[in-house]
């Protein structure tokens, strides 16, 4: 199973569909966790996700406002999207009854 | 980002993989960090990068199980071919480095022997750990240094402990390279380095430890036996599923 800044990066890329790429998955991330995210622990689980067939990774094109350097592109492949699902149905399931979550899944009562 | 601050950015990614520095120096220019920051964020993923090299056995087999002992071993070979050298042409013995009777026939297998042995032996180093390969280094230096030391040279040159470095060197960079070659040729390697250690052996010219220099050549037979097996073009760590996977460096451009 996927561990928990897995599940958010390969949900921020898919987020961003064609235009996921390393400083666009990094703001998201921390626009949506509120926290801090290094590109050491970005750029790190890319790659293991990538090892494991869950993301696809390439150079793609640079722009100026990158000082002409290029991006590194993301896809969240299949296999990916499936191991999202898993982890988001099993966070769903565990927290079933949960008092936190009631107001948020709906799903308790 | 200051102009002053960015250089010194540019300076430190120079510790990432060529792709990779590319891709993150253009996220931290997009990001509009302060070079306080871009410098930790970079540091931080070199670190990250060399503890997950250290994570694998390869680095460690290649520093403490090739480099330190086989640079031991072969300094010692290096100074012993000298001796029997110096004793066969210059008629010049060294009481401090017996070498027996030892012919030309002996010499010459020797001499084969000590390329071969340091050949692999860099090989096997430079292939294990390519990007850790300053352990290995490091390593082989300490073992020199130790040598240097304890050992007694006259009336030999003190360099001629260092006749296996050329080939090392020269394996090393083919490791490193990952240079091609077929299942056929190491074997046919490993098989002539073990015959001739038989024959040393045999006649009584091989120290009992020296047995552990021929285990490079057989690595490099069952790495291309691997490569074989997988289809693959070059050899490659041979008990492990892939060999120290680099970044992005192998991806094309879309």
């Amino acid at each position: 199973m996927l561990g928990e800044f897995e599940y958010v990066l390969i949900t921020a890329a898919a987020a961003l569909g064609d235009n996921a790429y390393g400083a666009a998955i990094r703001e998201e991330i921390e626009a949506t966790t509120r926290r801090r995210c290094s590109m050491g622990a970005l750029y790190t689980t890319i790659d293991r996700l990538e090892t494991k067939g869950l993301l696809k990774t390439w150079m793609g094109d640079s722009t100026p406002q990158r000082g002409g350097r290029a991006k590194r592109m993301v896809r969240v492949t299949s296999k990916g999207v499936h191991a999202a699902k898993e982890f988001y149905d099993a966070v769903m399931r565990v927290s079933r009854g949960v008092s936190w979550a009631e107001n948020q899944t709906g799903s308790s009562s | 980002m200051t102009a002053v601050a960015w250089p010194l950015v540019e300076l430190a990614s120079r510790l990432l993989e060529p792709d990779e520095r590319e891709a993150v120096l253009g996220d931290l220019l997009e990001a509009e960090e302060t070079a306080w920051q871009a410098l930790l964020d970079i540091f931080g993923l070199v670190l990250r990068r060399q503890a997950f090299l250290w994570k694998s056995p390869q680095p460690w087999f290649a520093g403490f199980s090739v480099a330190l002992p086989c640079t031991y071993l072969l300094m010692h070979v290096s100074v012993s071919v000298t001796a029997t050298y110096e004793r066969l042409f210059h008629h010049r013995v060294s009481t401090r480095w017996p070498t027996g009777q030892e012919g030309f026939v002996l010499l010459f297998c020797h001499f084969f022997l000590l390329m071969a042995w340091s050949w692999a032996g860099g090989y096997v180093v430079g292939s294990a750990s390519r990007r850790t390969l300053w352990l290995s280094i490091a390593l082989s230096s300490l073992a020199c240094a130790f040598c240097l030391v304890t050992f007694r040279f006259e009336p030999l040159s003190r360099f001629c402990s260092f006749l296996f470095l050329l080939p090392a060197i020269l394996g090393v960079r083919h490791g490193v390279r990952q240079a091609r070659f077929s299942f056929a040729c190491a074997s046919l390697l490993a098989v002539t380095v073990t015959l001739l250690m038989i024959f040393a052996w045999a006649h009584q010219a091989l120290w009992v430890l020296n047995w552990v220099l021929a285990l490079p050549a057989w690595y490099l037979v069952a790495a291309a036996w691997r490569s074989r097996q997988e289809g693959r073009t070059g050899p490659s760590w041979p008990f492990s599923p892939a060999p120290l996977p680099s970044p992005v460096s192998v991806r094309k451009k879309h």
